[in-house]
């Protein structure tokens, strides 16, 4: 089912967590809320949840309002930041909770709680307590527990938080899968970029409780709107200049531009660097070589608010920079950077 | 005796040499002023207590030298001795319930408050304790007595009733008096396991369909029962072996075991009678109290199942 969040806001006492969020997921769309923490975004989830009420704006599932539902009414599952397994019930009856309480008969429960326990890969481990699981266990739990009973629409809060690195890129990548295959319209919370990259067709991200952009990851990677998604979303290097006739200069590339002042948005791998130092250009020295395989980077002092970082592509038996070397820094395609205004806002 | 401490259980007096108290080394030596203190004053007398039930003794003086199981024969065959005896479990059981039943919401509303109403709730739970238990019995009886008790002049004040009602002297007044003066007792640990709780268990039984109440039942309520097992130990024997209460609550006539056993040792100074019923009160408490902490544990399973 398809959602639509319209212009949601929410207040603690005196603190606005949410103003004005809107976004919409396609059905069997992934979206996530990729942000950091206290940006608001676990509480738009819960509110899509129904664990709590926005104070203005709406919430459709599948074009019904269920801005005032309460959670039990909506038909959307859901999967904790830890879980939140029932301790004092197995496995099987951790998934067969949902069913249980609608009254479904004990034949179809049976059937249908073995075919989630299948499914995730939990079928061994039916008669344990959740106390007796590690976390990936729990998290597969966690989610046949949600997917039993087939909601069109499920949410995560930051589930992958509790497992170690190696098992988070197996897990993320089984249920983007799973997720696809069950034809599910999907909204994650998280505030890792990888992950988010991973598991989503659309990204929001947000900070101090507004969306700041959403779009498809390459969209919001190519043309960040603002600053901060430009600097959340990979590596980005903001070069700030004073605006000239309409442009700013940056070496031998002119980006128009408006207002006083401006700030390009250049990522890491649209510069090149070559060795020396031409008259002109824009120089710098390297003050860090980070060799990873088949790309280096190289951190470089160019004269900037911060240091300038830079990708190239590595081939067997290249030479590489060493810390201490004059470069002459350009912009390979003026095209893929972003200017942005250098308002008030950081 | 050599051997023993020497090879075979070769852990502990390793660890010993090495200046290593171990876990249970360490606490011993910090608990011997206490447990001296109680050694002296509590096990000691009433070891003697107990002995009393083996002997008989008339005026003071021992009579017969050999221990003798013939008081304890005479008191489990005698009917009187299980009517008093099935009234005192009653009333614990009856209390205890009503305890559980009573504590629970204000358990409830102390670990949804937030802020400055929860000191004020936890005062207000607390407080009764600073007064002695005997002077809140004795304002049971003013409240709950006869034509001119609150309750009975209030009810005839407004014409509900004509004649006043008998509650002092009954069951209802010594089920009254345990309930309130026990009530912490209960409200105290159901607090920890409350306030303690993950929300976010409920939210998950509510995103799976489940209403508030159901909720509650299922989810709630048997995650709390480690708290109620212990409220209802503390409850079950504190109600079972007060013998005030009864005393002054439930008239002259009324008895049970604990009040037995203050009769026989101090009013009749039939101290073997007295020590007999002491013990048997003691075992079946002791008896009673494990088997609350076996079922609370066996509910609840799922506890040792995690380590």
């Amino acid at each position: 089912m398809h959602i639509e969040i319209d212009r949601v806001s929410k207040n603690f006492g005196r603190q606005t967590v949410l103003s004005d969020c809107s976004v919409a997921i396609p059905k069997g769309d992934v979206l996530s809320l990729l942000g950091p923490s206290g940006c608001g975004k676990t509480t738009l989830l819960r509110a899509i949840a129904g664990f709590n009420t926005p104070d203005r704006g709406s919430i459709r599932i599948g074009g019904q309002d269920v801005t005032d539902l309460p959670p039990n009414q909506r038909k959307v599952g859901f999967v904790f930041q830890h879980y939140a397994l029932f301790p004092h019930l197995d496995v099987r009856r951790n998934v067969s909770y949902g069913l249980d309480i609608r009254g479904v008969g004990a034949d179809q429960i049976r059937t249908r709680t073995d075919r989630m326990l299948d499914l995730v890969g939990m079928s061994t481990f039916a008669g344990r307590y959740p106390g007796q699981l590690s976390g990936g266990q729990q998290q597969r739990v966690a989610i046949a527990r949600a997917l039993v009973l087939e909601p069109e629409v499920l949410l995560l809060d930051e589930p992958f938080n509790a497992l170690d690195a190696q098992l988070r890129g197996t897990m993320q990548i089984e249920l983007r899968k799973l997720v696809k295959r069950l034809e599910m319209t999907a909204i994650f919370v998280t505030h890792d970029q990888h992950e988010a990259l991973t598991l989503s067709d659309t990204l929001a991200v947000m900070n101090g409780g507004r969306i700041e952009q959403s779009g498809s990851p390459l969209a919001l990677y190519d043309k960040p709107q603002t600053g901060f998604v430009a600097g959340f979303i990979g590596t980005a290097n903001m070069v700030n200049r004073t605006v000239e006739d309409g442009v700013i200069h940056i070496g031998a590339v002119r980006l128009s531009a408006t207002g006083s002042k401006a700030r390009a948005v250049i990522r890491p791998e649209n510069i090149e660097i070559t060795p020396g130092a031409a008259s002109d250009d824009w120089r710098g020295k390297v003050t860090f070589v980070r060799p990873l395989g088949p790309i280096v980077e190289y951190q470089l002092e160019a004269g900037e608010a911060a240091p300038v970082t830079v990708i190239a592509l590595r081939r067997a038996g290249d030479d590489l920079l060493l810390p201490g070397d004059d470069v002459t820094l350009s912009v390979r395609d003026p095209a893929a950077c972003t200017v942005l205004a250098v308002g008030d806002q950081a | 005796m050599t051997d023993m401490t020497g090879s075979d259980s070769g852990g502990a007096p390793r660890a010993r040499t090495r200046g290593d108290p171990g876990p249970i080394g360490g606490s011993l030596m910090s608990a011997v002023p206490a447990l001296a203190f109680l050694g002296a004053l509590f096990v000691v007398p009433l070891g003697f207590l107990l002995s009393f039930a083996f002997l008989t003794i008339e005026r003071g003086d021992i009579v017969s030298g050999l221990p003798t199981l013939r008081h304890f024969f005479e008191t489990l065959t005698d009917d009187l001795f299980w009517i008093v005896a099935w009234r005192s479990f009653w009333v614990g059981v009856v209390s205890t319930i009503l305890c559980v039943v009573f504590a629970y919401p204000v358990a409830w509303v102390y670990s949804e408050l937030k802020g400055a109403w929860r000191p004020i709730v936890l005062v207000l739970v607390v407080a009764p304790l600073l007064t002695s238990a005997v002077v809140r019995t004795y304002a049971w009886i003013v409240i709950l007595g006869g034509r001119y008790g609150l309750i009975n002049s209030l009810l005839i004040d407004l014409g509900l009733i004509g004649r006043p009602l008998r509650i002092l002297n009954t069951d209802i007044a010594v089920i009254i008096g345990m309930v309130q003066i026990h009530l912490p007792f209960m409200i105290l640990p159901l607090i920890s396991v409350l306030d303690g709780r993950d929300r976010a268990r409920e939210e998950a039984s509510l995103a799976l369909g489940a209403s508030r109440i159901v909720t509650f039942f299922r989810v709630t309520l048997p995650l709390s029962v480690p708290g109620i097992a212990a409220g209802a130990s503390l409850v079950f024997a504190l109600s079972y072996t007060n013998f005030i209460i009864p005393q002054l609550l439930g008239g002259g006539n009324y008895t049970t075991l604990a009040l037995q056993v203050y009769e026989f040792i101090i009013v009749i100074l039939d101290w073997t009678e007295g020590a007999v019923r002491a013990t048997l009160l003691l075992l079946s408490c002791f008896a009673i109290v494990l088997l609350i902490n076996k079922l609370g544990a066996w509910y609840t399973r799922w506890l040792e199942a995690g380590r």
